[in-house]
């Protein structure tokens, strides 16, 4: 029992010791819970609130499209695409892994689009896969539970519902790109979100964009929605309503099917546009899913440019449908009357050259009217030898030429208008007397649009008032009317050979329809030289054909419809374009003036 | 040997601590895991009856006689852990576990029992005033022997809670403080810096799953950060009881064992985290205070070693929440589910109870 009286004091000591280090570790690591939940309570709260809460984003259905008579040109139709969110998934590989195998895609492809919207935050879904199929859809409902990561949704798809018509004018959309999310000032695009990217489409993607809704949900560990907190409808964009007829564009495409053309048609009245076509076209449906790159690629590259809209992008030379201004330029600077005459014999010789006229024969003497009529050259040759170049180019500006029309579309090209400035500055030459010779009957460095024709054949149609083309019906008649300083007088003189050319046996008679007056000129660019031609022909060898034209309107009074046409090596334009146009007005005159009638009667 | 005057010597301010932070831990775990809870908390209620009942049978046999027999049960129980690694049946990919009907019993818990008996009958005859070589390496190898076994399974968080018992030993037994510096040091340099600068994360991985293969897929990464989210979310009040987001949606892991201390964080702030600390300091500081009643060397030690055991593993648990100590699967005593370890601990502190009680001589 000696051993109740050992020392054990020392072992106590020890044993206190231990107890202390270990209150004091205990204290500590309390402060540090303190630190945790009390200081930095904020930053944790968030974190927890970011792991519980997924937004996602409704998308908001587009405008929809419609012409005049309220035909839907652009609607939009369900359809199911599966997004990924990043914050759900552990191992970025395996999943690509996983995902390539069950949705049957290229691991690659796959990969390449994840890591390109890496710089989005983490919770922001992207998308992966769109424009579903239905066993697509009912393998991945099946599969879901194995898939937390990845969510099906609807989302409303633009549909084209007549395909090519009309397809260069409402454009197209594609996927906002990653530098424009990225450049964009504030936030307004989400990756994967499908924009205008040309056309109509283009022009009003603000207002034709709905706003985007949102569901609020609360998610567990593996991203498996629990509960909805909360849910924004989206609000859809607003609808356009076109001036375009829709019977008289897929009247037009027919016209133009098989050849490379263009053809616009406009109501001198108000601008409002009623055909706009340009072929070949393409069908905007093929390109809808974020994953039709390839077919827009190989639409890019095509020869035939389908995708380029001719009407407003296409710059062609005006042949003979520039003596329009030729004549009203003269007229007005008092170089010739109504009656003034000069004689054709089929060839003149000026500033040491010879130039021809189309008819070999010579036109005889010939007042302005007849000159019109029969697109005679020696006639503007004259004028052109009396006319500076650059009073013909005043001429032109005033008439709309040289510069953009300022059409609702994107993209509008100025054409070009020559000049000894324009000379002096890009050539680096000066102006050769010659040359406005050349320019006199259209041909030389000028260029233009088919739509900046039409707008100056409403001009003429309008007795010498512009209005501002437009292709959207305005709510407010805010008519951009705007008399340029041409006189009445002039006009008529030049309407009437206009009338003659259609009416009386001139270039412009495919145009002709009974009852239906019609005014038109014709005209044919010289992709080369009448003399280098005919040499070519001599030996025997393929001439390509001149690029066919015809711009005029109808009635002659009170004209209600401006057609141009422009056929792409259409050859001449009597021939090709004018019967093209007179199928236009015909189509008009059959929906619109005979109810008009029939109304009246 | 059996009298009723000791039973009015139990101590029933520790059996009381005990019972309050078990209830504590049942009421979280159903908190924790509401989907299957009923089957949880009705396993835990009846492991923590029959943990009290073990005690009271415990604290009835003289801690001497325990003493006596140490020896022999200390070879049985490390006989048992050889056998389970031969013939332990693979439960969530370890063998560690012995599976008696509904109920599974972990040995490697209930060995430490005999680890402290068998250190407590070798240094009451202890006589030198400072940790003898000798005495170094057979009390390492007394502790060792089943920690690697346990190690073995694979089980790493449990080899470790071995770790406090060793060190306890150590200090006892008047280790040089230069010697316990460097092997602290040592083990310190070797976890954290070896941890966190030498190995690649993916050598990490294949560690963390080649050690404690029950864990997360995430890693111990995602974990450790969904665990600092659940605390530090939980602020001063809390989110409420059964309103913590990131335990009820599933973003904390082991919310029922390991990490069941976030969830009280989450869901009743610091100041619920506090009141668990207080009363876990309030248990520490009476299992110690046995330490300066206890009669002999022997009650010395057991008192100690239980304290150091019980104490350490609530430290280690809850550093590890917060990144302080690496994630390695060790629970939280009483307050963790998880049979064994409950029986375990309250075996252990039945010790403690037993010196206590014993410690005037009734001649």
């Amino acid at each position: 029992m000696a051993r109740i009286y050992e020392d054990l004091t020392v072992v106590i000591r020890r044993s206190k010791v231990a107890l202390f280090v270990l209150t004091a570790l205990i204290i500590l690591v309390l402060v540090f819970y303190w630190k945790i939940q009390v200081l930095d309570h904020q930053k944790y709260w968030k974190m927890a609130e970011a792991n519980r809460l997924r937004e996602l984003p409704l998308t908001a259905p587009r405008g929809l499209i419609f012409d005049r008579q309220k035909v839907i040109l652009a609607d939009n139709m369900p359809s199911f695409k599966v997004s990924l969110v990043r914050e759900a998934v552990n191992n970025i590989e395996d999943t690509i892994d996983n995902l390539a195998l069950l949705l049957h895609l290229n691991r690659e492809e796959l990969k390449k689009r994840i890591d390109r919207y890496r710089f989005m935050p983490a919770h922001e879904p992207i998308i992966i896969m769109d424009n579903l199929k239905l066993e697509d859809i009912s393998l991945i409902e099946a599969r879901k539970d194995d898939f937390p990561e990845i969510k099906l949704e609807v989302e409303p798809r633009r549909y084209y519902p007549f395909g090519p018509t009309g397809a260069h004018l409402l454009g197209y959309l594609q996927e906002v790109s990653v530098d424009e999310i990225r450049t964009q000032p504030e936030k307004r695009w989400r990756g994967g979100e499908m924009i205008g990217k040309s056309g109509l489409e283009k022009q009003y993607n603000d207002n034709l964009t709905g706003r985007e809704g949102k569901i609020l949900e609360m998610v567990d560990s593996l991203g498996r929605p629990r509960a909805e907190i909360s849910r924004t409808e989206p609000q859809p964009g607003r609808n356009l309503e076109l001036t375009i007829d829709f019977d008289l564009q897929k009247r037009a495409e027919e016209l133009l099917q098989g050849r490379e053309g263009a053809i616009v048609a406009i109501d001198p009245r108000s601008g409002e546009c009623l055909v706009w076509a340009s072929s070949p076209s393409y069908d905007p449906n093929r390109f809808i899913s974020r994953f039709s790159a390839d077919e827009w690629l190989a639409l890019v590259n095509d020869p035939g440019k389908p995708l380029e809209n001719r009407v407003i992008r296409g710059l062609y030379s005006p042949g003979s449908t520039f003596k329009l201004v030729m004549a009203l330029a003269a007229l007005h600077e008092g170089i010739i009357t109504e009656n003034s005459t000069f004689f054709c014999s089929g060839t003149i010789e000026l500033y040491n050259k010879e130039f021809n006229c189309w008819f070999k024969p010579g036109h005889g003497s010939l007042n302005l009217p007849e000159a019109i009529r029969n697109s005679c050259n020696i006639y503007f040759y004259q004028l052109g030898r009396r006319l500076p170049i650059d009073t013909i180019a005043r001429y032109a500006r005033l008439m709309g030429l040289g510069q953009k029309t300022g059409i609702d579309l994107p993209g509008e090209k100025e054409g070009l208008v020559p000049s000894t400035d324009w000379k002096k500055k890009f050539l680096r030459q000066a102006w050769f007397p010659g040359e406005t010779i050349s320019v006199a009957i259209g041909q030389g460095p000028l260029l233009v649009t088919p739509l900046q024709l039409a707008s100056l054949t409403a001009l003429v149609a309008n007795r010498g008032v512009r209005v501002r083309p437009h292709l959207v019906k305005e709510q407010e008649k805010s008519d951009g009317r705007e008399r340029v300083g041409l006189p009445e007088a002039a006009m008529e003189v030049v309407i009437e050979g206009m009338w003659r050319s259609v009416n009386r046996q001139g270039t412009g008679q495919g145009a002709y329809q009974p009852g239906f007056e019609v005014c038109g000129k014709t005209g044919s660019t010289q992709l080369i030289s009448r003399e280098s031609a005919e040499r070519l022909i001599q030996r025997g060898l393929e001439v390509r054909k001149t690029h066919s034209w015809f711009t005029g309107f109808a009635p002659r009074d009170n004209p209600e419809i401006v057609v141009t046409v422009l056929v792409e090596f259409g050859g001449l334009g009597g021939q090709t374009a004018a019967p093209i146009a007179g199928q236009i007005f015909k189509a008009y005159r059959e929906k619109y003036v005979r109810q008009a009638n029939l109304q009246e009667n | 040997m059996l009298d009723r005057r000791i039973f009015r010597k139990i101590d029933s301010v520790t059996i009381l601590l005990m019972v309050v932070i078990s209830v504590v831990g049942i009421v979280f775990v159903y908190s924790a895991i509401y989907f299957q809870a009923s089957q949880f908390v009705w396993r835990q209620a009846i492991w923590l009856i029959v943990s009290l009942l073990a005690l009271l049978v415990a604290v009835m046999i003289d801690y001497k006689f325990l003493i006596s027999i140490s020896v022999p049960l200390y070879i049985l129980m490390n006989i048992v852990l050889l056998g389970l690694l031969f013939f332990g049946k693979l439960v969530a990919n370890t063998r560690s576990w012995i599976v008696l009907g509904p109920f599974q019993a972990q040995p490697s818990e209930v060995t430490k029992i005999a680890v402290i008996l068998v250190l407590a009958r070798i240094f009451s005859e202890y006589r030198e005033d400072r940790l003898s070589f000798n005495g170094f390496v057979i009390s390492s190898a007394l502790v060792g022997l089943p920690a690697t076994l346990t190690a073995l399974q694979p089980d790493l968080g449990t080899a470790l809670t071995y770790l406090p018992i060793l060190i306890g030993v150590y200090i006892l037994a008047g280790m040089k403080k230069k010697y316990l510096a460097i092997i602290l040091a040592a083990v310190l340099v070797t976890g954290f810096v070896g941890w966190n600068y030498a190995l690649k994360d993916y050598q990490k991985k294949r560690i963390e799953t080649l050690l404690t293969p029950n864990q997360d897929p995430r890693g111990s990464g995602y974990q450790l950060r969904q665990s600092k989210i659940a605390i530090g979310s939980g602020g001063l009040t809390g989110k409420g009881y059964h309103k913590g987001t990131q335990s009820q949606l599933r973003f904390l892991p082991a919310r029922h064992t390991d990490f069941i201390m976030a969830v009280i964080a989450e869901e009743l702030g610091f100041l619920g985290l506090l009141a668990v600390f207080v009363l876990y300091f309030l248990l520490i500081y009476r299992l110690f205070s046995a330490v300066w009643v206890s009669a002999d060397r022997a009650g010395i030690y057991l008192a100690f070693l239980v304290t150091m055991m019980i104490g350490c593993q609530f430290l280690i648990n809850v550093m590890m929440l917060v990144g302080l100590f690496p994630i390695t699967g060790i629970p939280i005593p009483f307050l963790s589910y998880g049979g064994s370890s409950l029986l375990t601990n309250f075996l252990a502190a039945s010790l403690v109870i037993n010196v206590r009680m014993r410690r005037f001589r009734y001649i």
